[in-house]
């Protein structure tokens, strides 16, 4: 089976500038990259004028709410959520119910996964039920799959057991992906605490939550030598604490999710829920920090923190609603419609950010278009704009900012192997 | 004027709908002077008070509000054990729908539940209250009162609140409306119960000297919310009166500046004040509530619930 990507403008992340060229894929790897390609004989063109090709996104922060919650989502329409957004490979949280905190699940989980059409990995949690007490099966969790430790939703409260749990996982080469939140500070919080949360009469997650136990957290990273992944940053001091570890040589990476770029606390509005997330949206100024510690490489990997929840839970008042927003789909056209289409930064850093870096993150090779490697791409429109209805998403959840809004820019195309997993 | 569906807040009010209330409650308040207080206005209509939180004074001042202008009114029964489901209250608003409701007059310790109802339900939506977020009758029956002292202008007057502002939707939405009217505003509290980012123009003060430097006209006291504090913002209330509540030195300096004194009740006696400022005859407390049912009356006269609006097309 051959097919040919004609007049296509390819996306690397060496580079800001496009390269125009054809890409011939058979069986499944790209057998050549050139300037023009003649179409032989049985070879199915696709023309791809105007638009990018790009190497398959890896999200390392997704939500699949299985097992257990399976009325907000599944591993298998998180997955196909996944593709509808050129997303090829993600991993998930460990906060289902049951937790994943144990090899059986992680098992049971990764046989799911393995139904779908992506390569899906599974992180697992540092302790038992996320109860931040007592230490997890990390071992033999590791020696079932898993590619990470977290317990995500929620910090390890207890310095000792994260401690603990980050020399045990040394062992392992695991690394411990981290939360940060002073649940104290945070208390009944439903929003950043700032002038919005003051008007709304919300309870407010002040900024120093996070930026303190992220300070704490890459501490006891550093103090036991540990790899740290530090999830969707939102402040701009949290940011530059991070700036200034990784200078001195702390083993620490961090996340930051489109919406934490884009959004802030004012859009909140008058109580819309789909604007309600932990860590929350911060300020305009934030914003603009985060923007610019992506473009200066702070941030290693963007992450969408993927939180599906039903229409029901989500249509509460807004301090009884549940944190998180979808973003699987929506993630590549709000960063092109946002950034890139205004010049704010180029393609090479989405390749970067959300494609290569992730991968690196989980000790994987990346999947650049270039010869002799994996067909692992997608081909996106800037020509053409994506409205996200019900009929346009594929996950369970439709808990979005951008329900119903239009934006620049869609995925046409994405390419695994020798399946064409989405043609629009 | 566009016909206005429900009273969510302050900052919605156009300044024409400001207008229309303040000066509407004059004549409906002129009203309880006659031994007939009725008026047939809302004939045939219903209101319902949806109380979630316990209230006398408010919950009362909308009945006898809406009684005053011929509404039928129902108090719908909210047991305690679904005050925090959200689901809870959109199944009540469902029963809302079912029953025709034609206005209602919420009160919940969630902040938004009030929006939550209104975009739900074709009836007339009041805020009574929700969480800290807003208390707009409460703010429009106070400026109401304000207006009176003052002689119908309150620009320029100087309006210091005292005591629990984080926690108190009183404040939020008061001082909205008197900065709005040309009033300058200030705030005395522990700094625990002073909210960051409040507007810079909103003078903050520590201490009582401070507050007497900046000769405030009105004193309006804040109830301190014991109930909403999670966690210990203050020592005790033996040390908050001390500090910051109005001890009989306090009223002796304020009698003698002519300051008037205001508050929502209810009064915690002992903590915010002491009891010889029921007496003090600056105290607007009593007027306050009798304005309250004249405000209400006129904001139920204004709004057009879903069903009025049709029939008016029709």
């Amino acid at each position: 089976m051959k097919r040919l990507f004609q007049h296509a403008e390819i996306a690397s992340e060496d580079s800001p500038k496009l390269t125009r060229a054809d890409v011939l894929v058979e069986d499944g790897k790209i057998v050549q990259v050139a300037p023009s390609i003649a179409a032989g004989e049985g070879v199915e063109v696709i023309d791809c004028s105007g638009k990018i090709l790009l190497p398959g996104l890896f999200d390392v922060h997704v939500h699949a709410r299985e097992p257990g919650q399976d009325q907000k989502e599944n591993i298998r329409t998180c997955s196909e959520a996944a593709i509808n957004g050129g997303v090829t490979g993600f991993v998930m949280m460990p906060n289902t119910s049951p937790a994943i905190d144990t090899a059986g699940v992680i098992k049971t989980v990764l046989e799911s996964a393995r139904k779908c059409r992506i390569p899906i990995y599974t992180s697992g949690a540092i302790t038992k039920g996320r109860e931040g007490k007592e230490l997890a099966a990390i071992g033999a969790m590791h020696a079932a799959g898993a590619v990470m430790i977290t317990d995500d939703g929620y910090p390890v409260g207890n310095p000792v057991v994260l401690r603990r749990a980050m020399e045990y996982a040394k062992n392992f080469g695991l690394i411990v992906a981290s939360h940060c939140e002073t649940m104290e500070l945070s208390g009944k919080g439903s929003m950043h605490e700032g002038s919005k949360s003051y008007s709304l009469g919300l309870e407010g997650i002040p900024a120093i939550s996070e930026e303190i136990c992220l300070d704490r957290d890459i501490r006891i990273a550093q103090y036991t030598g540990t790899h740290v992944h530090i999830q969707h940053v939102t402040t701009a001091r949290g940011m530059n604490t991070i700036r200034r570890f990784k200078e001195e040589g702390v083993k620490v990476t961090c996340e930051v999710a489109p919406h934490h770029l884009i959004f802030n606390h004012e859009d909140v509005g008058e109580y819309d829920t789909n604007y309600k997330m932990n860590p929350p949206l911060r300020t305009k100024e934030d914003n603009a920090a985060l923007l610019q510690g992506l473009i200066d490489g702070v941030f290693d990997v963007i992450a969408t923190d993927h939180a599906p929840h039903t229409e029901f839970e989500k249509n509460s008042d807004f301090g009884s609603a549940p944190f998180g927003i979808t973003g699987l789909e929506t993630a590549l056209p709000s960063l092109y419609h946002y950034f890139i289409k205004d010049g704010k930064f180029g393609w090479d850093l989405v390749v970067k950010r959300y494609s290569a870096e992730p991968r690196r993150l989980l000790g994987h090779a990346p999947v650049p278009i270039e010869e002799g490697g994996t067909a692992e791409f997608i081909v996106f429109n800037p020509g053409a704009t994506s409205t996200f209805s019900r009929d346009f998403m594929k996950s369970k959840s439709i808990n979005t900012p951008f329900i119903n809004k239009t934006l620049q820019g869609r995925v046409d195309t994405v390419v695994l192997g020798n399946e064409v997993l989405l043609s629009r | 004027m566009t016909p206005r569906k429900d009273l969510l807040d302050i900052q919605s009010l156009t300044d024409e709908e400001l207008d229309f209330i303040l000066t509407n409650a004059v004549p409906f308040k002129n009203l309880f002077k006659r031994s007939v207080k009725k008026v047939p206005t809302l004939r045939g209509r219903t209101v319902l008070t949806l109380f979630y939180e316990p209230s006398t004074r408010t919950r009362s001042s909308f009945e006898v509000a809406a009684s005053r202008l011929s509404a039928d009114v129902v108090n719908f029964s909210v047991s305690t054990s679904s005050v925090v489901k959200g689901e809870s209250v959109l199944d009540t608003i469902s029963t809302l729908e079912a029953m025709r409701t034609d206005y209602v007059v919420v009160r919940h310790s969630n902040s938004g539940i009030p929006n939550l109802i209104a975009k739900n339900t074709t009836a007339s939506v009041i805020n009574a209250g929700d969480g800290f977020h807003a208390h707009p009758t409460q703010a429009l029956l106070d400026v109401f009162t304000l207006k009176e002292v003052f002689g119908g202008d309150v620009r320029g007057a100087r309006i210091a609140f005292i005591g629990d502002i984080q926690h108190s939707r009183v404040a939020r939405s008061t001082n909205l409306l008197c900065r709005r009217m040309g009033m300058h505003t200030a705030m005395l509290a522990p700094s625990s119960l002073i909210p960051r980012d409040l507007p810079q123009d909103i003078a903050v003060f520590g201490s009582w000297a401070e507050l007497y430097a900046w000769k405030p006209d009105v004193i309006y006291l804040l109830r301190v919310q014991m109930e909403r504090q999670n966690v210990p913002f203050f020592p005790s209330l033996g040390e908050y009166h001390r500090q910051f509540g109005m001890t009989d030195d306090r009223l002796a300096r304020v009698r003698d500046a002519g300051v008037w004194v205001m508050h929502p009740g209810p009064v915690n006696r002992g903590v915010e004040l002491t009891d010889n400022v029921m007496t003090y005859e600056r105290c607007l407390i009593d007027q306050q509530v009798e304005n309250g049912i004249a405000v209400r009356m006129s904001v139920l006269y204004w709004l057009k619930p879903g069903s009025a609006t049709e029939e008016a097309v029709v």
